[in-house]
This record gives structure tokens, sequence and C-alpha cells, in this order.
């Protein structure tokens, strides 16, 4: 019988083989995988703190979970270490740290393709679960960027148009190489970009830094759900830049 | 045509066929039923057929009246602080604080009535206090005048410090241009450093006529806008 294993991060390319191997299901701990209120997580990890891994405990609340895998190296943060804690002594379940260093380049055709950026950045997240090599996807002439991490609520990516490329941690998850520190400073100077980082994540430095040295750039922060001032902001950088933003769900 | 700001606090109004002088009115007064064919603001989306962005018209806005290609407006409202920054002619950088910035106006408005003062007759204090946010300010009046100074002061140091961090939220212009319902409190003007220029409360208007403008010439461009 199959078993449901928890991923948080990107754990190395061999366990996700084995995972594949024995043929147990993954469910992805980073995102939203069930509908309660967030703070129901309050008795275990402080209100203030990175929403994706308050998320991360949410569902381990509740999934029947047989095992757990988070990656707390370099690839990941100093604060999924200290949640790593949590989780082991909140749960009945084998909790496995791991510190994902791979080095091999798995490319990144996503980042880069046409397609509305919610599904480009869904696909990435869920390429993670496979060892298997990326289908080619033909890449698009890019209008703007998107830098930083998949954020804990998708919604902030749909005022994006389909020709963003996908830049930062998001692009090493794909890539298969999250310690790709190289890699996730690569920007595009001749494209409008929109520097993001979840509130409370220590990527907010280098997502302001990144962003100061760039000459079209915002860096913008968002905790569970984005704020309307943030939608807003994303909205007329990117009208203010000449790009057509997509406004069919603005409030 | 109807065009409206919709603040926070106050709502302005500009009815095209009627001339130009806008209407202020409080927002709460405003009709339910009210609806205008272009706005900006907080409910712009509900209240008319048509919105655009509150950062795009103070851009279209300031460029419009400012006529420079290099130039910071800050805008500061009831409820948020927002700033563009030009340089060449295009929008090179912008800000937003509906956070930290939160209730800055409608406070400095509050305080007004409740201790009865009249801006204009409190001069800017060479002191202040660290204020980030008009809620959490109001402890360091209380404390301020439990030590002994007069409610003109303490609301003085307190404008004070809300203009500083307006002031660093634009990243600290030796120039710069205002906009917004703080442009009429001389005392807020006054605590601003460097050279201050106020453009009122209808700049977002101004970037809403501008709009208009471009629709009727589609050649011609605005802000961010370039030849395809």
């Amino acid at each position: 019988m199959s078993r449901l294993i928890g991923i948080v991060g990107v754990p190395p390319l061999a366990v996700i083989e084995k995972i594949n191997r024995d043929g147990d299901r993954i469910v992805d701990l980073d995102e939203p995988q069930i509908r309660a209120p967030i703070d129901q997580t309050a008795a275990h990890i402080p209100r203030v703190y990175c929403a994706i891994l308050r998320t991360v405990v949410l569902n381990s609340l509740h999934l029947p979970l047989d095992l757990v895998y988070i990656d707390v190296g370099p690839g990941k943060c100093d604060c999924a270490l200290h949640v790593s804690d949590i989780l082991a002594d909140l749960l009945r379940v084998p909790v496995i740290r791991t510190r994902n260093q791979d080095t091999r380049s798995f490319g990144y055709p996503l980042c880069t393709s046409r397609m509305p950026l919610m599904e480009k950045v869904s696909r990435i997240t869920k390429s993670v679960q496979s060892a298997a090599p990326h289908a080619p996807v033909p890449p698009c002439q890019p209008s703007c960027g998107f830098w930083g991490v998949p954020p804990r609520d998708f919604a902030l990516l749909d005022l994006f148009p389909e020709t963003t490329h996908v830049f930062g941690w998001t692009r090493c998850m794909e890539n298969k190489t999250p310690a790709d520190l190289e890699l996730e400073h690569q920007v595009d100077p001749t494209i409008p970009m929109v520097f993001f980082s979840q509130s409370f994540c220590a990527k907010s430095a280098l997502a302001k830094h990144l962003a100061d040295k760039h000459p079209r750039a915002i860096a913008i922060d968002c905790d569970v759900t984005p704020s309307s001032s943030t939608r807003a902001k994303i909205e007329a950088f990117l009208e203010l830049s000449g790009v057509v933003p997509d406004r069919r769900h603005t409030p | 045509m109807l065009l409206a700001d919709f603040g926070t606090s106050y709502s302005k109004i500009l009815d095209t066929a009627k001339g130009d002088t806008p209407l202020i009115l409080p927002t709460k007064e405003l009709p339910r039923s009210f609806m205008a064919d272009l706005a900006t603001g907080h409910n712009a989306g509900r209240r008319s057929r048509r919105s655009i962005n509150e950062l795009t018209a103070l851009a279209r806005g300031g460029y419009a009246l400012i006529q420079r290609p290099d130039f910071v407006l800050l805008d500061c409202g009831s409820r948020d602080i927002k700033f563009v920054r030009f340089q060449d002619g295009k929008v090179a950088d912008m800000g937003w604080n509906a956070e930290c910035g939160a209730s800055m106006g409608f406070t400095i408005e509050l305080l007004s009535t409740y201790y009865n003062l009249d801006y204009a007759e409190i001069p800017p204090p060479t002191t202040g206090f660290s204020v980030t946010c008009g809620v959490l300010g109001m402890s360091h009046i209380f404390d301020a005048i439990i030590a002994g100074a007069s409610e003109a002061e303490a609301v003085a140091g307190f404008v004070r410090g809300i203009a500083l961090n307006a002031y660093r939220f634009a990243h600290e212009p030796e120039e710069l241009y205002l906009s917004g319902g703080l442009c009429s409190n001389p005392l807020f003007v006054a605590c601003l450093p460097g050279r201050v220029h106020t453009l009122g409360r209808f700049v977002l208007l101004a970037g809403l006529q501008a709009t208009l403008a471009q629709d009727a010439h589609p050649d011609s461009l605005l802000p961010g806008q370039t030849k395809s």
C-alpha cells in the first residue's frame, strides 16, 4: 500500500527517486492542501512568521502523513530548520531532515515559456515531485519578470501577463538546484521585474537588494494573502512600465 | 463625463461637462447609487463604469501637471501614502504604503477635531516623535501630555514624525511635489524637509483627465507607454 509522504522545500533528487520508485504519493506541504484557518497553527508556531512554513504546520496537523522530508539546508532556510523541530515533536511519524545541494541542472523551460503565470508556477512546484527530465517547452520573448519563491497564495500571480519570465528560487526549483545562489541572483535588466518575497523571509533582503540594482523594478512582500494595495502596486508597476496587466481578477 | 477620485475620507468629483472645478464631499455622504464614468481610489471598481489604479492615476496626473522629466511626487491621503519618481520622463520608482503608513491623514484630522486645534496656528517643532503609523503614534501624544507638553506641542511632534516618515518613504528627495489632503495642512507641509511644492487634492483627477485625453488621441503617449 502506498504511503503519503510530505515534502517541505525541494528534497534531494535521490529522495524523490526513492519515493517514486517505492510507489509512494507525495504531498507538497509548502502549499495549502486543506481548508482550515491558518491561525490553528498559533499554538505551535508564531503568527508573525513565514506564511509558507505556517502552512506546512497547518497541513501537518490535518493530513494523514506517513513520513515527512523537510529540506533544511542552503536550498531552503533557517526557519525550516526550526520548523523541523516543531514537526518532529508534533507528529508521530518520522521527520527526516535533508540538505539538498544537488548541482545537476535540469534546465528551466517552464520559467521562460508562454503561459499564465499561475499555471506556470503550479507546474514548476509540481515538477519537484518527479525525478524525470522536463519536457521541452518553447521559450517566449519576455515582457516582464517575476523573481522569488512561489508565493503562499498564487492569487498574487494572476495580474502578470503570460509572457512573464520566472527568476529567483522558483527558477532554481525547476532546475532542481535549490541551493544554486548564482542562479537565484540571475535577473534580466532589459525587462521590468517584480521582486517578490514572503513577509518575514530572509530572502526579502536579497529581493530588495536586487530590485535596487535593477533599472526598472519593485520589491514587494506578502504574508498570507495579497492585500488589495499589494495587488494595486503590481498592477500600477506593470501598467507604468508599459506592460498590460491582466485585470480580469482585480476586485 | 463624470470623473471621481474616491478617497477614504473625501471623494473628489469632476463633471467635465460643467467646468473645471471639482466637488469635494465626504465619502460617507456619497449616495450609494452614485456611479462615475471613470474613477480611481477605493471602491472605484464598483462605483464606476471604468476604473484605473491609484498609482497609475497619480503618475499620469503628476506628469501632466508638473511637466518636468525628473521629479518625485508624494501623495499623502487619509489612509495611505504613495509616491512616484520620474526620471527622463519615465517612472523610475514607486511605492504604496497602506500598512505602516496607515491612517496618517485620518489620524491628523481626528486629532485636530478632538483637541480643537488649528494647524495653521501651530509652529513646526524642531523635534518630534518617531512615528511609523498613525495609530501606533497616538501613544506618544498621550505620553508627551502626561510629561507636561501642551496638547498643541504634543500633536505638533506627532505631525512632524508623520511628515518625516512620509518623506523617508519617498527616499528623501531634495525637491518634493506633494499632493493629497495633507497639502492643506500648513504644519505638515512645514515639517517636510527640502523644497516642497504643493499640488493640492486633484492630482488623481488630473490623471483621469490625462487618461481621457489619451483615449481621444491614442497616438499621444502616457508615462510608461512606448510606441510599438
